[in-house]
């Protein structure tokens, strides 16, 4: 719908600015007019997309997630300090410290996660900064260079090659003059550009020239006629800012996590809320423990986690070319199921390179690689010989100088697409062509127009025994040959007979077939006696023969596949991605393009190819036996969405031809409409209304333009297609790896929660305390966690299909009941052993522990009596409470190393991969772990006590029996997959 | 559009029902019963074990446990005081010396406290020799020292029922906690001190507050059953004007190098303090 209207808007245009015409071009606007206009229409520049409020992001990050659950608990406390002051009891500041170090926990996590957004988004911004534009403009009567957001409606400007267009001109002279609207239309061919009015459509006429496109060569004069928003790109951007930004798969599932963790959390606390009343507690206790369970299920440091996992993500892909905008984006790219790739410049090499030769009615494949520096085809023909003298000497195409160190492939030519084709493919056959050219001096030239089709010039050879004049010519082969009377077969000419003319029509229409350019080559040499070396050559009389020439030979040239994208396309296919290919071209080139990608299989036909076989009409086709589709972009205009639907449902591999980039939009919704995560590659500022719309717009970095950077989630650093499947793979380990580092935390959870409930219910002194569960969730538990991001892909991570949204969420009951039920009660089980073991071996046996809670909390009580008749103070029985807890922290962080090695691998044993970083993982762990129980040991704000070494391995059996337990149910996992 | 359109409320509900109980498959809440008895078997079994194992872990934890003495006992090195009788709330006593009724918890705790060290209950406790630590590491049975209840003097509450409290003289008994195997160095007493000078004046039984090393060490309730922990019994003569005013009294453990009564967090550790309130 939306791209219907950018038709709309793009019509009136002309008239609106009839009136232009009448100002009179000379002195152009004076000073003082501009500066009027100037400060009516605001600068000449595009009004940036509206961005978020750096405040509003950081607050976001503030009440996001988890942490609105953490400032109930912060306010709770902070509540129940202020209570417990009013009733003048001991030690009210524990709960106000509580508070103050929950209010921390969310605003550091809070700083540290927009800090990270922030870092990401200065990547992009640094990458859109632009060097201001110049404009040459006429003003009182002279040529100012002036920086173009100062232009306004009527100044005159001047452009020469090489120039971006500083507004929408109309042109009033024009010599020579072409644009390259590609980043507006997505022609991929410059047009030329006159004064003429050739259309209504002011985006076919020929007299305007649009703001950000470049005009490739020629030069020309215009007027003013829109500035700034007004522009037609300015309208497309502001069009894009319509379409709606819709929630990433990860945002929705980091979501959904949020809320099944705070649902339990939350019920969890109520729950004991209401227990610990009911059984006359009193509110306030009630109250502490709520906070307590609040904490303890609330995986504080995880977000946090998730977000530099991301981000390290992100980091990997930008090394692999992928520079990733928004850090979720990471993500989605994971769970892409349709790529809707743009051709020129993604899948092929955007260059024009020689693909086939035919002379000796033979035809030759020459290399299309990037990289080639040598041609393999059999070059001892003479004919070749002819056939590259023409190649080389029929052509205006010039290196800039001073690049001889350069690959030749990488030199920049001056000339048009066919010709540097040509320049190139003879430059690597026959070495230095500007040297044979020199040799082979020119002494006259017809350049190519498109009423002769052909290219024509006269050169005196390079053999000195030979004087006569060599005419050679190019051109479209059609023409060529009716130009001819002879053909060079092995070097002879032989007469152009009905049999040869059938062979070069063959020849003609295979290579056409393949969707390529193909041009025809044939020369003359000149008779000595009629042309002596004086001639005089006159190109307008013609006075020099331009028919029975000798027809050499056929050159068939195509914008290549990069060399890496039929082992990524096949590599799509296997992961279950679609990819839909969407390009301006002819069908023919695209259907030749896709097939030798692999986009369409070699297998597999179209429609109009199961008519040809049949030889029937295609009409009579059961398109349902198809399995792949070319579309043309006019049948698409006239589709329904239904028609659509049906088509994108149908069949597996498809290809839009000559679609505009609007339509790129319709294709984006047809998929997400059968519910695929979409990407779309895009370089033109048209593309962004689609790139916005698609689950995750990939921008190219080299090609694009910034409208559609800034539309896009992602960035291809080399426009290479390939980099979008090495992302694809980048996004679904990183899911993979969330999935493993959730399970992780979310284990530990119980292990702390467990000690709340049970203190609660059997009245023992508490297990752990509140701030020693932040320093696991925090602390410990941190590293590993980031860790796991670092897990390598298990085997099958490109060969199974893409997550479907709705069904593999990233935390689902299974993994949360496995985590929770099991593996947690498990590690609870092991914490418990310990901490009993503590207590007992200082003279409190479990028996003494139960019901104890009033009394041992009691600040009254400083006779407290153990199992053996001691008795203990308030603060010694304080000190043991710590070294509890410390036990209890200890055995949790013994068992997370257990807990670590089994999430590495959700279906391969330990044995069967490695990875440095758990090590890493795991030793900072235990490292933080040494240093608060020996280093802070002494610091009783932080509640830790240096704890006797054996301690640490009473959790050790336990740790050991989760990793076997857990090895045994991978091992089920392998044996019977699909199965539990 | 690929957002998601609501479902209409009745569809929502049926969609809820079908969950609970899909009366076609037999599915009750997403599973059959068959499955939901796996399940729970499974948990069973897995619960059992885990229980099981938890058992046996701590099982094998107290065997490695002696029933006489624990294990360690560096966290009680040094022994805090506590006193009788204790109050219920906070270490703060209220009372009118003319009012029965306002004492007579304090006096029933006290009893009570010294129902153990009656001579009755004594009789299988020996006389030791004052002054000297008694060592019974080589002795199979321990014995336990007498502590004859007229060392506390007008605090035995023999000649005086109300400890003093219907005189405005109240006792306090302050006692030193029970810590197995320990042996106090020199000469250990208590000493008690009220905060402002001139309120109240102290007198101790035994005399100067002294403790006799004879009641060290301790061995542990089992092995050491009938132990009587020495006791010092505090009687505040408060001074007549100063009744109706909050005195607060600070008892130390003094005269032994190895019994700390300094502790910057733990308040009873060698000391303690409580208020005492008077009214007539």
């Amino acid at each position: 719908r939306s791209s219907r209207k950018a038709f709309k808007l793009t019509h009136s245009y002309v008239e609106m600015h009839e009136f232009m015409l009448q100002i009179k071009p000379k002195p152009g606007l004076s000073s003082a007019k501009a500066a009027q206009v100037l400060a009516r229409d605001g600068p000449n520049a595009l009004t940036p997309p509206k961005a978020t409020p750096e405040i509003v992001k950081f607050l976001k990050q503030m009440i996001g997630g988890f942490s609105i659950l953490l400032w109930i608990g912060a306010v709770f406390s902070w509540i129940s300090f202020g209570i417990q002051l009013a009733q003048g009891a001991e030690s009210p500041f524990d709960n106000l410290y509580l508070g103050v170090v929950l209010a921390l926990v969310v605003i550091l996590t809070g700083i540290f996660a927009y800090y990270q957004e922030a870092k990401s988004t200065n990547i992009m911004a640094s990458f859109s900064k632009m060097i201001p534009q110049q404009a040459l403009v006429i003003r009182d009567g002279e040529k100012k260079e002036l920086p173009a957001d100062q232009l306004v409606v009527g100044d005159i400007v001047e452009i020469k090659g090489g120039d971006r267009i500083p507004a929408d001109i109309r042109l009033i002279f024009a010599q020579g003059c072409k644009v390259d609207n590609s980043s507006l239309t997505g022609e991929s061919e410059p047009q030329s550009r006159s004064c003429d009015f050739t259309h209504e459509n002011p985006l076919e006429t020929k007299n305007i020239a649009f703001y950000s496109t470049t005009c490739v060569e020629g030069t020309a004069t215009g007027i003013v006629i829109n500035t700034g928003d007004r522009t037609i790109i300015g309208r497309i951007a502001s069009l894009t800012s319509g379409v709606g930004n819709e929630k990433t798969p990860i945002a929705i599932e980091i979501e959904h996590f949020v809320y099944l963790v705070a649902g339990v959390a939350i019920s969890i606390g109520v729950l004991f809320f209401i227990i610990s009343v009911s059984m006359r507690y009193k509110i306030l206790d009630s109250i502490i423990f709520l906070i307590g369970i609040i904490v303890a299920n609330v995986p504080e440091g995880l977000l946090a986690t998730v977000t530099v996992s991301l981000s390290l993500t992100a980091k990997r892909m930008a090394k692999k070319n992928c520079l990733v905008k928004n850090l979720e984006a990471v993500e989605t790219l994971g769970s892409t199921s349709v790529i809707c790739s743009d051709k020129t410049g993604t899948l092929t090499q955007n260059r024009m390179t020689v693909a086939h030769l035919w002379f000796d009615n033979q035809i030759y494949s020459a290399d299309t690689s990037e990289d080639q520096t040598t041609q393999p085809f059999d070059q001892s023909s003479p004919s070749w010989t002819a056939l590259s003298k023409i190649v080389t000497l029929c052509n205006r195409a010039e290196f800039r100088p001073g690049q001889e160190n350069l690959p030749i492939m990488k030199r920049v030519v001056v000339g048009d697409a066919s010709e540097t084709a040509l320049l190139k493919f003879a430059e690597v056959i026959l070495g230095d062509v500007m040297n044979i050219r020199a040799q082979n001096k020119k002494v006259a030239e017809i350049p190519f127009n498109s009423t002769n089709k052909f290219q024509l010039s006269i050169h005196k050879t390079d053999d000195p025994n030979d004087e006569r004049f060599l005419l050679v010519m190019k051109g479209a082969p059609e023409r060529i040959l009716e130009r001819c009377s002879t053909i060079m077969i092995n070097g002879k000419e032989e007469p152009l007979d009905s049999e040869k003319a059938e062979a070069f029509q063959t020849a003609y229409m295979e290579l056409g077939g393949m969707g390529e350019r193909v041009l025809g080559f044939c020369h003359l040499y000149l008779p000595e006696n009629e042309f002596p070396d004086t001639y005089s050559f006159d190109t307008d009389s013609m006075n020099f023969p331009t028919s029975n020439l000798c027809f050499v030979g056929l050159l068939s040239m195509i914008d290549p596949p990069r060399s890496t994208v039929p082992d990524a396309v096949s590599k799509c296919r296997s992961a279950g991605i679609k990819v839909i290919m969407v390009t301006g071209d002819h069908p023919i080139t695209a259907k030749a393009i896709a097939k030798s990608v692999g986009i369409i299989s070699a297998t597999s036909e179209t429609v109009e190819d199961i008519a040809k076989r049949l030889n029937i009409p295609v009409e009579q086709v059961n398109w349902r036996e198809a399995t792949a589709a070319v579309v043309n972009g006019m049948e698409l205009k006239d589709m329904s969405s239904q028609q659509l639907d049906e088509i994108l449902c149908n069949h597996s591999e498809i290809v839009f031809a000559r679609t505009s980039p609007q339509q790129k939009l319709i294709i984006v919704e047809g998929c997400q409409r059968q519910g695929a995560v979409v990407a779309v590659t895009g370089d033109g500022v048209n593309d962004s209304p689609a790139l916005k719309k698609a689950d995750i717009g990939i921008a190219m970095g080299i090609a694009g333009s910034d409208a559609a950077k800034n539309a896009a989630d992602m960035v291809l650093l080399d426009d290479n297609f390939a980099s979008i499947v090495t992302g694809v793979e980048e996004g679904r380990l990183i899911f993979d790896n969330l999935k493993k580092t959730i399970a992780y935390t979310l284990t530990k959870n119980i292990a702390e929660l467990c000690p709340f409930l049970i203190y609660i219910i059997a009245s023992i002194p508490l297990p752990i305390g509140t701030i020693t569960i932040l320093f696991i969730d925090l602390g410990t538990d941190i590293i590993p966690s980031v860790a796991l991001a670092y897990e390598k892909a298990e085997s099958d991570i490109m060969n199974r299909r893409p997550r479907n949204k709705r069904k593999d969420r990233l935390v689902n009951e299974q993994l949360a009941i496995y985590s929770y039920l099991q593996i947690g009660i498990m590690q609870s089980v092991g914490a418990f052993v310990t901490y009993f073991t503590v207590y007992a071996e200082q003279g409190f046996l479990p028996s003494t522990l139960l019901g104890v809670r009033v009394n041992w909390e009691n600040n009254a009580i400083n006779d407290f009596e153990d199992s053996y008749g001691q008795e203990w103070t308030k603060y010694q029985r304080t000190y043991l409470q710590w070294t509890g807890y410390t036990a209890f922290f200890v055995s949790i962080t013994i068992q997370q190393v257990a807990d670590l090695i089994i999430r590495k691998t959700r279906r391969n044993s330990i044995f069967q991969q490695g990875n440095k970083v758990i090590w890493v993982g795991i030793f900072s762990q235990i490292g933080i772990a040494l240093i608060l129980t020996y280093g802070l040991g002494h610091v009783t704000a932080l509640n830790f006590t240096p704890l006797r070494f054996q301690y640490w391995f009473v959790a050790v059996p336990f740790a050991i029996l989760i990793w076997v337990y857990d090895e045994v149910r991978k091992l089920f996992i392998r044996r019977y997959p699909g199965s539990k | 559009m690929s957002k998601e359109t609501k479902k209409p409320f009745r569809q929502s509900m049926t969609e809820w029902r079908q969950f609970i109980y899909n009366p076609n498959s037999g599915e009750f809440l997403g599973r059959t019963a068959k499955s939901w008895g796996l399940i729970l078997l499974f948990y069973l079994v897995f619960y059992g074990f885990l229980a099981a194992l938890f058992t046996f872990t701590m099982w094998v934890m107290l065997q490695t446990l002696s029933n006489d003495i624990p294990k360690y006992r560096d966290r009680i090195s040094s022994p805090g005081l506590m006193i009788s009788p204790k109050p219920d709330t906070a270490l703060e006593f209220y009372f009118n010396k003319s009012d029965a009724q306002s004492y007579a918890e304090y006096v029933a705790t006290l009893r009570k406290f010294l129902e153990s060290y009656d001579d009755s209950k004594q009789s299988q406790n020996i006389n030791c020799t004052p002054g000297r630590i008694f060592d019974q590491n080589d002795v199979a049975v321990k014995k336990a020292c007498r502590f004859n209840l007229s060392e506390l003097g007008q605090c035995s509450g023999k000649e005086d029922k109300t400890f003093g409290y219907s005189k405005g003289t109240p006792c306090v008994l302050v006692k030193v906690n029970r810590i197995i195997g320990l042996k106090p160095e020199g000469e250990p007493r208590i000493q008690c001190a009220s905060k402002e000078a001139g309120m109240v004046e102290i007198n101790y039984f035994p005399p100067e507050g002294l403790i006799d090393l004879m009641y060290f060490p301790y061995y542990g309730k089992s092995l050491h059953a009938h132990y009587l922990q020495p006791l010092v019994a505090v009687q505040l003569a408060i001074n007549s004007n100063s009744t109706k005013e909050e005195i607060a009294i600070e008892c130390k453990i003094l005269g032994s190098p190895n019994l700390k009564n300094e502790d910057d967090r733990d308040k009873f550790l060698g000391r303690i303090a409580f208020k005492v309130q008077m009214t007539e």
